[in-house]
């Protein structure tokens, strides 16, 4: 079992890192009833573990109890049914699933699968109606149709069911969704907390660790908790006992992506671009999302770049970040940058050396 | 009331529409009339039993029709005689029917039956009834005539195949080419025809009549079975003669889905496993156009099956220009008129390889509307090639088309700068060497998408090795067209005319937006155009989804549903380095947290000694 997953804190009371609204979540929870919640904050910063605690402190161990469906649904829109394949993760109280795995067949299960769900209440002990939880994840990648139809979920069965909504950012929540839910705000945990974490674990691990050590892994993580304990546990496996200047290794696609940031910088012609193109493809069919390599690229391009162009660089980069997420195509658009730094730089070289 | 008859109508100027075609006109009160403008004798045959079929509704509607050639005039005397007589009234309507129509029917007859008098079809009259006027290339003739003689001088062969399979385009002298073999060796040609198709308002007509709706490819199943059971057809078609016969399929039931495919293809093995006669199975190539329709796929896998199954297959080549002229010069001498060689030659080219198309021009040019004289008459109206009345429409490959924006070829220098408009010199570009790129576009049926991925994909191959700038214009504008293109994905209802422009613009955007970057072209040497990999990189892409989407609960320890990037970005790399030893173990943590609190006890205690 990997650290990541071994270390989660189970209970609100346990967290390490955002005790404060871990406690107020559990105030919130000790009514037996709760709102709508949005959790959203950057990647790496806690969101499922609080979820997963704030489920146990409801419903006591059995939230834990989960097994995993891979259900066919069956949609009836109007002249036609639709197939659906959907995997979900359920308990006797909660349900999660991933609406957007659908693609834009997301409206659907928003729509039907989750009535359907949200129909058949559970009772508790005591004879009580109770109500189930349905953990939607990734509600900013839902398409407009999708999240105004969550929408009208909410408000017509919010007697029977709440939904617990988590997403990276609320800017891609429509505004009638926010509204409807508590937020909670769930900030990238600061270095010297993961450092924290980093030796809880180390200390839990019967772990030696150089001073300075857990901080390197810390500065390295890019605040993402997640990170900083993989790296954790690559390292351990990688070289132990940890020396000072011990290398953290990098992830491989990072390392490929600065690979190709080197490519072009060294040369900037049609062929080159087109190896580039080889290369992005490469990381596009083991699935790095688009954005995440235009984001990294523009990072390492960056770091080598003179301080007089970034500017106009990162105009470029986010033009086209725009038009990837407006098209269809990412490899069209993150070609178009490259290309468009290409002849920026090119001109900028010719300009200064002749 | 519905009164149905059955007419033949001698086409005298001769129609554009093509032989065998059944109208059903339904003109306010009037009845349904019947008409077909059938030319063919066999089609001929099929008429009289439409019109049995109609009038006697009990009669059984199967039938394997394989009336050989030689007996067809009889039943069309029958036929004739019984129409007159029989349905005088309906014939009466059907002249009033006629002149409803009016001047646009003056130079049409109808006539019964009457297969003399001149004014008929030239490409009935000058049908190929000999080797030597066939106009395919003699090779392949005789290729099919050495094929025949051998399954006809040894019939006994048990190790002998016994079909031949024919391709190519349309009009390129398939089924003359048998006939005119077949008649060479004196052999019996027996045909499947094909049933006529029942019209939707027939088959809702007869349901009542309760009887079954019979598929083409239903009757071609019972074909096929019959042959395979008694051998020949029937001993009745042979009778007296001996002549040897030949088995022509013309054309196959169409299909139209996995299901009819698979139902075609298994009756073909079957016909070529069990055939003892001769069989000639000709199939339309369509690939030409359009190679990514479906149907048209399934024909090629069709003839790939075939061969591999053990036919023999030739196939025919579009016919020359050099020999469609001269055919058409041996008609035109034929029928008196006088007509250049010029000519001849613009209505060869214009014919695409068809030489059926090529004669029927021909006649229809030969034609001066109004009257129909066989008087010889100068022909004077053919200045360019382009305003032909007749032709067919040419058509480019999709790799042509890409050929022409990639290279972009452009004049040396600027005709006239008065008419347009002042540009700056950034954007003003040499005119084009070729039609417009909507126009280029619409000749290769060229559809969005695809071009835009192809342009993508090789554009960078035809950008100077030095201009860096172009290749960032041509890839802004393909950035372009994708996001053009992107606005009509997962939209809710389509509205045609909308997408229809988008299309088109998005298209031109791509293609336009190309050749306009592409300043500084390369000079013109050979390149090979890819396929695009962008199409192979999606589907690798959606696969290793898939795969990771399955794995996502092992490698979230089954509490939790994490996300797609986190796990390709996070994940995977970190489990790399771990070597799988973790992700081993979680498969079998897996396992126990499905089931029971035994297990998971069992599960907390490996985590402890961990």
């Amino acid at each position: 079992m990997l650290w990541v997953d071994k270390y989660r804190p189970k209970a609100l009371d346990k967290v390490l890192v955002h005790q404060d609204v871990a406690q107020n979540l559990k105030k919130l929870v000790t009514e037996q009833d709760c709102p709508h919640l949005l959790f959203y904050g950057p990647p790496g910063s806690g969101k499922k573990t609080l979820i997963m605690a704030l489920l146990r402190q409801m419903f006591g161990a059995s939230a834990e109890k989960v097994k995993v469906e891979n259900k066919n649904w069956k949609v009836d829109a109007g002249s036609r049914t639709i197939d659906l394949e959907l995997t979900t993760l359920s308990s006797t109280h909660h349900v999660e699933l991933n609406p957007s795995d659908a693609g834009f067949q997301d409206r659907y299960i928003v729509q039907e699968i989750i009535k359907e769900m949200a129909k058949n209440r559970p009772i508790d002990t005591k004879g009580k109606k109770g109500f189930k939880v349905l953990v939607l994840n990734e509600v900013d990648k839902l398409s407009r149709e999708a999240q105004h139809s969550l929408r009208r979920t909410m408000e017509k069965y919010s007697a029977s069911c709440r939904l617990i909504l988590c997403c990276d950012s609320s800017s891609k929540v429509t505004e009638a969704v926010r509204s409807r839910c508590l937020n909670i705000r769930i900030s990238a945990p600061k270095e010297g907390e993961i450092v924290k974490v980093l030796e809880f674990i180390g200390k839990k691990e019967g772990l030696q660790l150089p001073p300075g050590f857990a901080a390197r892994i810390a500065e390295k993580s890019g605040r993402s908790l997640r990170r900083a304990i993989l790296s954790f546990e690559t390292c351990r496996v990688q070289q132990y006992p940890f020396t000072n200047n011990q290398v953290i290794p990098p992830m491989d696609w990072e390392e490929y992506v600065s690979e190709i940031a080197s490519d072009i910088m060294k040369e900037q012609s049609p062929k080159r671009l087109f190896q580039v193109r080889g290369k992005l493809y490469e990381l596009l069919v083991n699935c790095i999302p688009p954005e995440i390599i235009l984001k990294r690229l523009l990072y390492e391009l960056l770091k080598k770049l003179d301080s007089e162009l970034k500017h106009e660089v990162c105009h470029w980069a986010a033009y086209y970040e725009h038009r990837m997420r407006l098209g269809q195509k990412a490899i069209f658009h993150i070609e178009a940058f490259v290309a468009k730094f290409m002849s920026i730089y090119k001109g900028f070289l010719i300009a200064t050396f002749g | 009331m519905f009164k149905i008859i059955s007419f033949h109508l001698r086409f005298d100027c001769l129609s554009i529409t093509v032989c065998c075609c059944y109208l059903v006109l339904v003109m306010g009160k009037r009845p349904i009339v019947v008409l077909s403008s059938s030319d063919d004798d066999a089609g001929d045959c099929n008429d009289d039993d439409f019109s049995l079929k109609l009038s006697c509704l009990n009669k059984s509607k199967s039938r394997t029709a394989s009336v050989p050639r030689t007996r067809t005039k009889k039943v069309r005397v029958s036929s004739s005689r019984s129409h007159p007589g029989k349905n005088a009234n309906p014939f009466d309507e059907m002249r009033l029917f006629c002149e409803d129509f009016g001047e646009s029917f003056t130079g049409f007859k109808v006539s019964a039956g009457n297969r003399k008098g001149n004014k008929e079809l030239w490409l009935d009259k000058y049908t190929p009834s000999s080797l030597a006027e066939l106009c395919v290339h003699k090779k392949k003739v005789e290729e099919i005539k050495v094929w025949f003689e051998e399954r006809i001088s040894t019939r006994k062969d048990e190790h002998c195949n016994y079909v031949l399979l024919i391709t190519g385009q349309s009009g390129v002298g398939k089924s003359a080419t048998v006939h005119a073999v077949a008649s060479h060796l004196g052999a019996t040609i027996c045909e499947w025809n094909t049933p006529t198709p029942t019209i939707w308002q027939e088959h809702i007509h007869t349901t009542n009549a309760g009887l079954r709706y019979m598929s083409k490819l239903d009757e071609f199943e019972n074909f096929v079975e019959r042959i395979r059971k008694y051998g020949l057809i029937s001993s009745s078609l042979t009778g007296e003669q001996q002549k040897p016969i030949i088995i022509l399929i013309d054309d196959l039931p169409v299909i139209n889905g996995k299901i009819s495919y698979g139902r075609l293809q298994r009756c073909l093995h079957l016909l070529v496993q069990s055939v003892r006669i001769p069989t000639v199975i000709l199939i339309t190539d369509y690939s030409r156009e359009d190679t990514s329709d479906y149907t048209s796929r399934c024909w090629e896998d069709l003839q790939t099956f075939l061969q591999s199954v053990g036919a023999c297959k030739v196939a025919f080549n579009p016919i020359t220009v050099n020999s469609i002229a001269k055919t058409l010069s041996k008609i035109c001498k034929g029928e008196n008129f006088r007509i250049t060689a010029d000519q001849i030659d613009v209505i060869a080219k214009a014919s695409g390889g068809d030489i059926r198309h090529a004669i029927t021009s021909l006649q229809y040019f030969c034609l001066k509307p109004g009257s129909i004289t066989k008087a010889p008459h100068a022909i004077d109206y053919l200045d360019d090639g382009h305003s032909l009345p007749f032709g067919r429409d040419e058509t480019l490959s999709l790799f042509h088309a890409l050929g022409k924006f990639l290279h972009n070829k452009r004049d040396i220098e600027t005709l006239t700068a008065s008419d347009s408009v002042l540009l700056k010199e950034d954007f003003t570009r040499l005119p084009m060497k070729m039609d417009a790129p909507e126009r280029v576009l619409g000749q290769a049926h060229g559809q969005a998408r695809p071009i835009a991925d192809f342009l993508q994909e090789n554009v960078l191959d035809f950008v100077h090795e030095e201009a860096m700038d172009d290749a960032w214009v041509a890839t802004s504008y393909l950035s372009d067209a994708d996001t053009l293109l992107a606005s009509l994905a997962g939209v809710q209802y389509k509205n045609y005319v909308a997408e229809n422009i988008i299309q088109s613009t998005a298209a031109s955007v791509a293609v336009r937006g190309v050749m306009f970057g592409n300043r500084h072209p390369l000079s013109s040497r050979w390149h090979a155009i890819r396929r695009p990999m962008l199409w192979q990189v999606e589907q690798s892409r959606w696969r290793n989804k898939k795969e990771i989407l399955g794995q996502r609960t092992t490698a979230c320890n089954g509490v939790n549903l994490s996300d797609l990037s986190i796990i390709a970005t996070e994940w995977n790399p970190a489990l790399k380095w771990l070597g799988f030893r973790a992700f081993e173990d979680d498969t079998r943590h897996l396992g126990g947290l499905v089931n029971d609190d035994m297990v998971h006890n069992e599960e907390e205690d490996e985590i402890e000694d961990w």
